[in-house]
């Protein structure tokens, strides 16, 4: 019995109040000038990155997702590039047979900071909007439907999943199923886990589409929405300047090389 | 066996005060439905009685075990847990290596095990369907797989969260008649439900919970009497209990019998 079923935390921040659009900006703002501008860029933008989190009031959010979730990648893709990167003569190190120099570890950094950028960016996104605000502002702008849903379901399915997951793992239990003990009791138990896990998600799916087909999913005729979702003109110079610095640091990267 | 829960409270991680003190026995053997709005905590409490949730503060103990000191797979020698969705708990290929499962787990030999599925699928009419894939039967006989399942692994307590959701009339008698049978083989059961006619026909005592807490315990007649209070948690008891109101009946009436008897009398 899971209350929440998606990322969004329902708070009123100054980031909670931007248009979805603008803080679909910011996302790609933070990320072009990250991957595509200078290197010395991608960990600097970690910073305007780190000060979202703070104004849209979510660091406990972030920072389960940071722990559990982008920490644990990033760590171990550093730990990876730096090792077994072939490039660069400073060796700093060797781990084994293997020489960890200075040049791996550098691009290494890079790589983890572009990622954890984006990364950071879209968690961000997603703990700051309502996933069906975003869809319906980015429809309302032109998105095709069928592509806004595709993207809603993913948001939203994990969530989901988890939640069926956890009450099928009761279930189970409930049955004298040992999914505490030892390893190997644990991997049988996967079974009876992941058969109505993977079952009832497939049923869920059709009856997704044939609900939404009630409701006149694939009509092509103009739709209106119940959701008026606030388009400020605040909103509109923030997209113009994120725009901007993209366009500067991008053109900063052509001028300089 | 006895279920004994001393001031329980539990408050879920996102802080939803869940319970707010519950004090309470059942006697082995006893029939219990509980009622109540959504979110009055009904779920949450039996959920406490397998150990699937832990007290935040308090105790329950089935017979001489605390539930914090046992593991749910343990609890499941002592608690069958029907829940909800029998798609939540639905894998194996055919019934009777479903309802199997259960037994299985908790260790009993193979003639052990065959003897309580058996009885199990008799008790819940299935036994000419014991090949079958789960996915193929309709959803009101995979209910009742969902029930055998539990049913054989041959607990002393057995819980069932709304049974009755969803199904038709014919599936209602049957789940009726199962807890008729666990009643006479003296289980104790305990079922939530929302469908208060199945409540006034099959249970002798009823707990009506609030925001949490216990509002009403007692006899069925003596629960389901009280109009007032039920409303407070959105219950309408029985029509025939209201009719036996409006018609001032001495008594409070619940089952065809009683207001027949109340009619002539």
């Amino acid at each position: 019995m899971s209350l929440n079923r998606s990322f969004f935390v329902p708070l009123d921040s100054p980031l909670h109040r931007l248009n979805p659009l603008t803080k679909l900006t910011f996302v790609f703002a933070m990320i072009l000038p990250a991957f595509l501008s200078l290197p010395a860029f991608a960990p600097g933008m970690a910073i305007p990155v780190l000060i979202a989190v703070f104004v849209g009031g979510v660091q406990r959010q972030y920072r389960g997702l940071l722990f559990k979730l982008i920490l644990p990648t990033i760590l171990f893709m550093f730990f990876m590039q730096s090792v077994f990167l072939p490039i660069g003569e400073t060796v700093i190190f060797q781990l084994g047979r293997f020489d960890v120099t200075l040049e791996a570890m550098q691009t290494a950094f890079l790589t983890v900071s572009r990622i954890f950028v984006m990364v950071s960016s879209f968690a961000i996104l997603l703990l700051t909007t309502h996933p069906g605000e975003l869809m319906s502002d980015l429809t309302r702008r032109g998105l095709p439907p069928q592509f806004a849903y595709v993207i809603i379901s993913t948001l939203q399915i994990l969530p989901q999943m988890q939640a069926k997951a956890q009450t099928i793992i009761s279930a189970q239990r409930s049955r004298g199923l040992d999914t505490e003990s030892t390893f190997l009791k644990r991997v049988g138990a996967v079974v009876p886990l992941v058969g109505p896990l993977v079952f009832g998600s497939l049923v869920e799916v059709e009856e997704r589409a044939i609900a939404i087909e009630a409701r006149g999913f694939t009509s092509t005729r103009p739709k209106t929405s119940l959701h008026n979702v606030p388009d400020t003109n605040a909103d509109k110079i923030i997209r113009w300047i994120f725009l901007a610095l993209v366009i500067l640091s991008l053109g900063g990267r052509i001028w300089l090389s | 066996m006895n279920i004994t829960i001393s001031n329980l409270h539990f408050t879920y991680p996102n802080g939803v005060q869940a319970l707010r003190g519950i004090s309470l026995t059942i006697e082995p053997g006893e029939q219990v439905g509980i009622v109540g709005q959504n979110g009055a905590g009904k779920t949450t409490l039996v959920r406490h009685f397998n150990g699937l949730l832990q007290p935040t503060s308090g105790m329950v103990t089935i017979g001489d075990w605390d539930t914090r000191k046992y593991s749910v797979a343990k609890l499941a020698s002592r608690v069958g847990y029907v829940f909800q969705n029998p798609d939540e708990q639905l894998f194996s290929r055919d019934v009777k290596t479903e309802v199997a499962f259960g037994p299985r787990n908790l260790g009993y030999s193979s003639e052990q095990i065959q003897s309580q599925v058996n009885e199990a699928l008799a008790m819940t009419e299935l036994s000419d369907k014991t090949e079958t894939n789960p996915y193929d039967l309709s959803p009101t006989w995979r209910k009742m797989v969902a029930i055998a399942s539990v049913i054989a692994m041959d607990t002393p307590i057995v819980i069932f969260d709304e049974p009755t959701t969803g199904q038709d009339a014919a599936n209602i008698a049957r789940i009726a008649n199962v807890i008729k049978t666990l009643r006479e083989r003296g289980r104790t059961v305990i079922t939530i439900t929302h469908d208060i006619d199945f409540c006034a026909e099959n249970f002798e005592r009823v707990i009506a919970m609030s925001q949490g807490r216990i509002l009403l315990d007692g006899s069925a007649n003596e629960v389901l009497g009280q109009e007032d209070i039920l409303a407070t948690t959105y219950v309408d008891p029985p029509q025939l209990t209201r009719l036996g109101k409006r018609l001032r009946f001495k008594k409070t009436v619940r089952t065809e019998e009683e207001f027949l008897a109340a009619l002539r009398g």
